[in-house]
C-alpha cells in the first residue's frame, strides 16, 4: 500500500519534471510567438470588428460588429475584382506549376551523369523564391524575359492565334520565370515522394510484362497523389502570401487611408485569410478522398 | 581502356542525351535572372538604359560599386553604416533563431507536455498568415515595450519564427526516440542530450534554418521602415529600397544595379555552402 503510494508519487514527480523541462525549452519561443505573432494577430481580429482611427494620443475604437466585413464585400468593388482576377490567375498557374514540377522531378529522378549538379540548379530557386529576393529581382527587371521583346514573340503569337488564346498565352509566357522559380520546393517534394516507392514493385510489374507507360499510371501516379495534394497546398500558401499580390497591396494601402482606417483593412485581411483556409481545406479534402478511394 | 569506352557508351543512350539536353535548357532558363543580376551590376550607364535590355554586359566596369561605397543618404549617414547594421543584425538574429527553434523543436518532438498539438496547430496556421497584415499591432507592441530604435526591435520579432520550429521538429522526428531514451537511461540530463545528441544530429536542419532566417532578416525592409525613426539604425535592405527616392536622377539606376548584387550575394554564398545539407532537410521534412 505504502510502496504503491510512493511509486505513484515518484511517477508524478517524474511526469512533472518531464513537463517542466518541456515547458522550459519551449518558453523562449512561446514568449516571442505570443508577443510578436499571436497577440498582433488576435488584435487585428478584434480590430476588424471595430472602426478605428488615429487620434492624438492613440486609437479611438468604435464597435461596429460585422459592418466592416459587409462594407468590404458589398461596397468595395475593387477588392472583389482583384480577388476574382487573382483566383483566375491561380487556377491557371497552380496546375501549371504542379505539372511542370512533377515532370521535372520525374526526369531528375532518372540516373544520368551530372545529376547532382542539375539537381542543385533546380533547387536554387528554393532559397531565392522567398518573396523578398524575387521582389529584388523583379525591381531589377529580371523577371520579364528580355527575349520576348527581343525576338518579338508577342507579335508572332498574336498573328498565329485568335485574340483570346493569344492574350492568355502571352500572360503565361510573361510569367514563365515565376512558374519556374516557384517550382523549386515542389520538385523537391516530388523527388522525395518518388523515393518512397520501393524499387521491388517496379521490378515485379516489369516481370509481369507491363510497359513503362503502364507502370507509370498504375504504380507511380497513384503513389504520388498524396504528394500532389501536399504540393498543391504548398503552392496555394506560397502564392497567396506572395508580396506582389495585388490584394495585399490593397490591404496595406487601406491601412493608412483616412476614410477607411485600420479596422477596415483588418477585415479585408481576415476575409482573405478565410478564403485561403477554405481553398486549402477543399484541396486537402480532395486529396484525402482520392487516396482513400484507392 | 576499351572497357571504359564501352561503359561510357552504355551510359550515353539516345533518350538519355535528350533528357540531359532538355534539363540543361530548362536549367539555363532558370539561371537567367541570376546571370542578369550579375551582369547588370557591372554595366556602364549607357548599357543600363539600353532598350531592349541586354542580359550580358559588354564593357564591364566597377563604377557602380565605387559610387555605392561613396554614397550616403542626404549626406548624413554613410553607406557603410547600413552595411554594418545589416551584418550585426543578421548574424545575431540567425544565431538566436537557431537556438530557440532547436530547443522548441526538440521538446515538441521528443517530450510530453500539455498543449503540444495546440502549439503545432498554431504554427501551421501562422505559416499561412501574411505578415504584412499585422504590421500595426506589431508596431504597437514594439513601441509599448520601448524597443523602438534599438537592435532588439530588429531581432526579437524574428525569434518566433513558426517556419524554423516546424522544420526543426520535422527533422528531429527522424532521430529515433530510442536514442534519446537510451541516453536518459544512462543518466544523461536533458541539457546533455540536447547539446551532445540533438544539436550534432540536426546539423543539416540547422543549415537550412540559418539560410532561411538569414535571408528573411537580411532582406527585411519593414522593421526599418516602421520601427526605426533614427536613420543610423536602419539596414541595408531599407537603404536599397529608399535609394530610388533619395538619390536623384540617373545615378539611382547605377546604384540600384550594384546594391541589387550586394543584397543577393550573401544568399548565394550561403546556398552554395549549405546546398547539400539543405536538400537533405527538405527531403526529410517534406515527407512525413
Amino acid at each position: 500500500m505504502n510502496s504503491e503510494k510512493g511509486r505513484r508519487k515518484g511517477l508524478f514527480v517524474f511526469r512533472m519534471q518531464e513537463y517542466g523541462v518541456g515547458y522550459l525549452f519551449m518558453l523562449p519561443w512561446m514568449i516571442g510567438f505570443a508577443a510578436f505573432v499571436a497577440f498582433p494577430v488576435g488584435w487585428s481580429l478584434y480590430n476588424s470588428f471595430n472602426t478605428l482611427y488615429f487620434r492624438a494620443g492613440g486609437f479611438s475604437y468604435t464597435w461596429v460588429g460585422l459592418e466592416n466585413y459587409k462594407r468590404v464585400w458589398f461596397e468595395n468593388s475593387n477588392y472583389r475584382i482583384e480577388l476574382i482576377t487573382l483566383l483566375q490567375e491561380l487556377v491557371i498557374i497552380i496546375p501549371l506549376i504542379l505539372i511542370f514540377s512533377f515532370f521535372v522531378a520525374l526526369l531528375l529522378n532518372q540516373r544520368f551523369p551530372g545529376r547532382g549538379a542539375m539537381r542543385a540548379i533546380f533547387f536554387l530557386p528554393v532559397i531565392f523564391a522567398t518573396g523578398q529576393v524575387v521582389m529584388e529581382l523583379f525591381t531589377q527587371g529580371a523577371g520579364e524575359l528580355p527575349f520576348i521583346e527581343q525576338y518579338n514573340i508577342e507579335a508572332i503569337i498574336h498573328k498565329n492565334f485568335d485574340e483570346r488564346t493569344a492574350a492568355s498565352l502571352v500572360g503565361i509566357l510573361s510569367q514563365a520565370v515565376i512558374i519556374l522559380w516557384y517550382s523549386g520546393v515542389q520538385i523537391l517534394i516530388f523527388i522525395a515522394g518518388f523515393q518512397t516507392i520501393p524499387k521491388t514493385i517496379y521490378e515485379a510489374i516489369r516481370v509481369d510484362g507491363a510497359s513503362p507507360w503502364e507502370s507509370f499510371w498504375k504504380i507511380t501516379f497513384p503513389a504520388m497523389v498524396p504528394f500532389i495534394g501536399l504540393n498543391a497546398v504548398y503552392t496555394i500558401v506560397d502564392l497567396f502570401t506572395f508580396p506582389f499580390n495585388s490584394i495585399l497591396g490593397i490591404i496595406t494601402s487601406n491601412m493608412f487611408s483616412p476614410t477607411t482606417g485600420y479596422g477596415y483593412a483588418s477585415a479585408m485581411a481576415w476575409l482573405y485569410f478565410a478564403l485561403v483556409l477554405l481553398l486549402l481545406s477543399v484541396t486537402l479534402g480532395l486529396t484525402y478522398r482520392a487516396t482513400k478511394g484507392r | 581502356m576499351l572497357n571504359a569506352v564501352r561503359k561510357l557508351r552504355k551510359q550515353i543512350s539516345f533518350p538519355r542525351i535528350v533528357l540531359i539536353v532538355f534539363l540543361t535548357a530548362v536549367g539555363v532558363f532558370m539561371l537567367i535572372p541570376i546571370i542578369f543580376l550579375f551582369n547588370h551590376a557591372f554595366k556602364p550607364l549607357n548599357e543600363l538604359f539600353a532598350y531592349p535590355p541586354t542580359i550580358l554586359v559588354k564593357q564591364p566596369t566597377w563604377r557602380n560599386f565605387e559610387q555605392l561605397l561613396l554614397s550616403s543618404t542626404a549626406g548624413l549617414v554613410p553607406f557603410t553604416r547600413y552595411l554594418f547594421n545589416s551584418a550585426v543584425i543578421s548574424a545575431i538574429a540567425t544565431g538566436a533563431v537557431i537556438l530557440v527553434s532547436t530547443m522548441a523543436g526538440y521538446v515538441l518532438s521528443k517530450h510530453r507536455f500539455h498543449f503540444k498539438t495546440m502549439i503545432m496547430g498554431l504554427i501551421l496556421i501562422s505559416l499561412m498568415f501574411a505578415p504584412e497584415t499585422v504590421a500595426i499591432p506589431r508596431y504597437l507592441v514594439i513601441s509599448g515595450l520601448g524597443l523602438k530604435d534599438t537592435y532588439f526591435a530588429h531581432i526579437l520579432p524574428f525569434l518566433a519564427s513558426p517556419l524554423a520550429v516546424f522544420l526543426m521538429r520535422q527533422f528531429i522526428d527522424q532521430i529515433p526516440a530510442s536514442l534519446t531514451e537510451a541516453a536518459k537511461l544512462d543518466g544523461a540530463s536533458d541539457m546533455y542530450i540536447f547539446t551532445k545528441i540533438i544539436i550534432p544530429l540536426t546539423a543539416p536542419a540547422v543549415a537550412t534554418v540559418s539560410i532561411i532566417t538569414f535571408q528573411a532578416v537580411y532582406l527585411d525592409v519593414e522593421t526599418s521602415t516602421f520601427f526605426m525613426t533614427k536613420e543610423t539604425m536602419k539596414t541595408l535592405a531599407y537603404y536599397a529600397t529608399a535609394l530610388v527616392v533619395n538619390v536623384p536622377g540617373v545615378a539611382a539606376t547605377s546604384l540600384a544595379a550594384a546594391i541589387g548584387l550586394i543584397m543577393f550575394l550573401p544568399n548565394l554564398i550561403m546556398f552554395l555552402l549549405f546546398q547539400r545539407k539543405m536538400i537533405q532537410t527538405m527531403l526529410h521534412s517534406g515527407v512525413k
